[in-house]
């Protein structure tokens, strides 16, 4: 990047900065390389409520509840790199539903897998990038291990500037190879071990509305191929492929007098297996004063169900599943972040509750008695060295 | 439906644009106007809703898989 340019764009250093600290693959309108080594450290709780005893055999029954440890290192490397390192720890506990029966009344009630849960998962991510005159391009390569299962992961990505730097169009392309290993516990589950891949396409357009707001459109398809199947669920028997498309909208709008940005988001999700589902995200980033920031957000996520769920499988259907997670709902999510900047430190508080009902969906569809409901609080302190 | 959705996000960023010069772009910089202002964030939300909900994806190619209960 030539000096005259590197000036003429100053103004966008800020908005490449936040873009690259998004993993390769997701990357986007990053041009220039960060200016300072940054370190972030997050704790996450999240806690799933109890299933009411009009739901389940057996009486009310906890369900998982999970900690999360997050490392975040971003730094420069020479004139045109940067490095980008991810780690998370999470530590799970509980249970998590096991079948769906129909009980004397002829109502569904789901029966857990009883305290039985625990695992470890640990997710190191590596991002290189380079930055050329119009945009970058990144490479990354992620692994994911848990006691049962692990992921490796490969992406590359990458992003070109218009003319007339109005737009920017994006694609990125990631690989992964999964291997699973189920635990075997009291009951064992059937599958000793088994393998699935996962292959994945982007490409995306963000375009300056005004000088105030800012536009973006992506597509992206994905192709699962191998097990596909829970194993730790008792009557749940799925299709090896799955090809999954997603259409993306995105939308920031900075108003003056309030010194807030608007954010909206939005996701088409469909896939081979019958489910469409449609994702809204809106938040209201409110600055107070120089140094802090109030991020209230509204999540609504509403699927329909896979062609194979039901409550009461068939057995004698080629595929089927009582996962709550393949039938029809709506979900709400209301959280509220809070960021404040304190010299080169930054504190980061968020909370937020998700709540789903069948009732709630824009699809028909029979409701899950396993439906899911929890809390999810974290806290963490960022450092930029400058 | 989702044809003319198409058609209208399209046409919006096609048409709907008026020129912003470089120097005017100094809100669009603003660390609160990124399509991400919170990577760590992001990528906990990400894998709690990828892992309790049947759809996924839409900001990037996918990641990996995990064994999520």
């Amino acid at each position: 990047m030539s000096g005259d340019k590197k000036e003429s764009n100053s103004t966008l250093l800020a908005l490449t900065s936040s873009a690259l600290l998004l993993p390769a693959y997701q990357a986007a309108n990053a041009e220039a390389p960060p200016e300072f080594t940054e370190v972030g450290l997050r704790y996450s709780n999240y806690e799933e409520d109890d299933t009411a005893s009009s739901k389940t055999f057996g009486g009310s029954s906890e369900r998982m509840e999970v900690d999360v440890a997050q490392f975040h290192l971003l730094a420069p490397v020479a004139d045109d790199w940067s490095v980008a390192l991810d780690v998370s720890w999470e530590d799970m506990s509980g249970a998590s539903p096991w079948f769906v029966g129909e009980s004397a009344e002829g109502d569904s009630k789901v029966v857990m897998s009883g305290a039985s849960i625990e695992d470890t998962r640990t997710e190191v991510s590596v991002t290189t990038r380079y930055y050329y005159d119009r945009g970058s391009a990144g490479f990354n390569y992620s692994r994911s291990d848990e006691d049962d299962y692990e992921s490796d992961a490969v992406a590359v990505d990458a992003s070109y500037d218009s003319d007339d730097g109005m737009s920017t169009y994006s694609a990125s392309l990631s690989a992964s190879a999964d291997e699973i290993e189920p635990t075997q516990g009291v009951t064992p589950t059937g599958t000793l071990k088994d393998e699935k891949d996962i292959r994945s396409a982007w490409v995306g357009v963000s375009r300056i509305v005004s000088k105030r707001a800012i536009l973006r459109f992506g597509l992206s398809y994905t192709y699962r191929d191998g097990f596909l199947t829970d194993p730790y669920k008792l009557n749940d028997e799925r299709p090896d492929r799955r090809n999954e498309w997603v259409i993306q909208g995105g939308y920031r709008q900075f108003l003056v007098t309030p010194n807030a940005a608007l954010h909206v988001d939005y996701r088409y999700f469909n896939d081979d297996w019958g489910i469409d589902a449609h994702t809204v995200d809106i938040a209201w980033h409110q600055n107070v004063g120089g140094r802090t920031a109030i991020i209230p957000f509204l999540r609504y996520h509403t699927q329909d169900e896979a062609d194979f769920f039901a409550n009461s499988v068939d057995f004698s259907e080629r595929y089927y599943a009582d996962d709550y997670r393949l039938s029809a709902y709506g979900a709400v999510s209301l959280g509220l972040k809070l960021r404040h900047d304190i010299g080169n430190w930054r504190l980061n508080l968020a909370a937020e509750r998700y709540q789903s009902n069948n009732e709630w969906g824009i699809y028909g569809g029979e409701e899950s008695p396993a439906l899911v409901d929890f809390w999810r609080t974290s806290i963490g302190l960022d450092y930029r060295f400058r | 439906m989702m044809k003319l959705l198409s058609l209208l996000v399209l046409a919006l960023m096609l048409g709907g644009c008026e020129t912003v010069a470089p120097w005017e772009r100094g809100t669009l910089a603003k660390p609160e106007m990124q399509w991400q202002t919170d990577t760590m964030e992001a990528r906990l939300k990400g894998q709690l809703y990828n892992s309790k909900e049947a759809a996924s994806g839409g900001g990037g190619a996918a990641g990996g898989g995990c064994g999520c209960n």
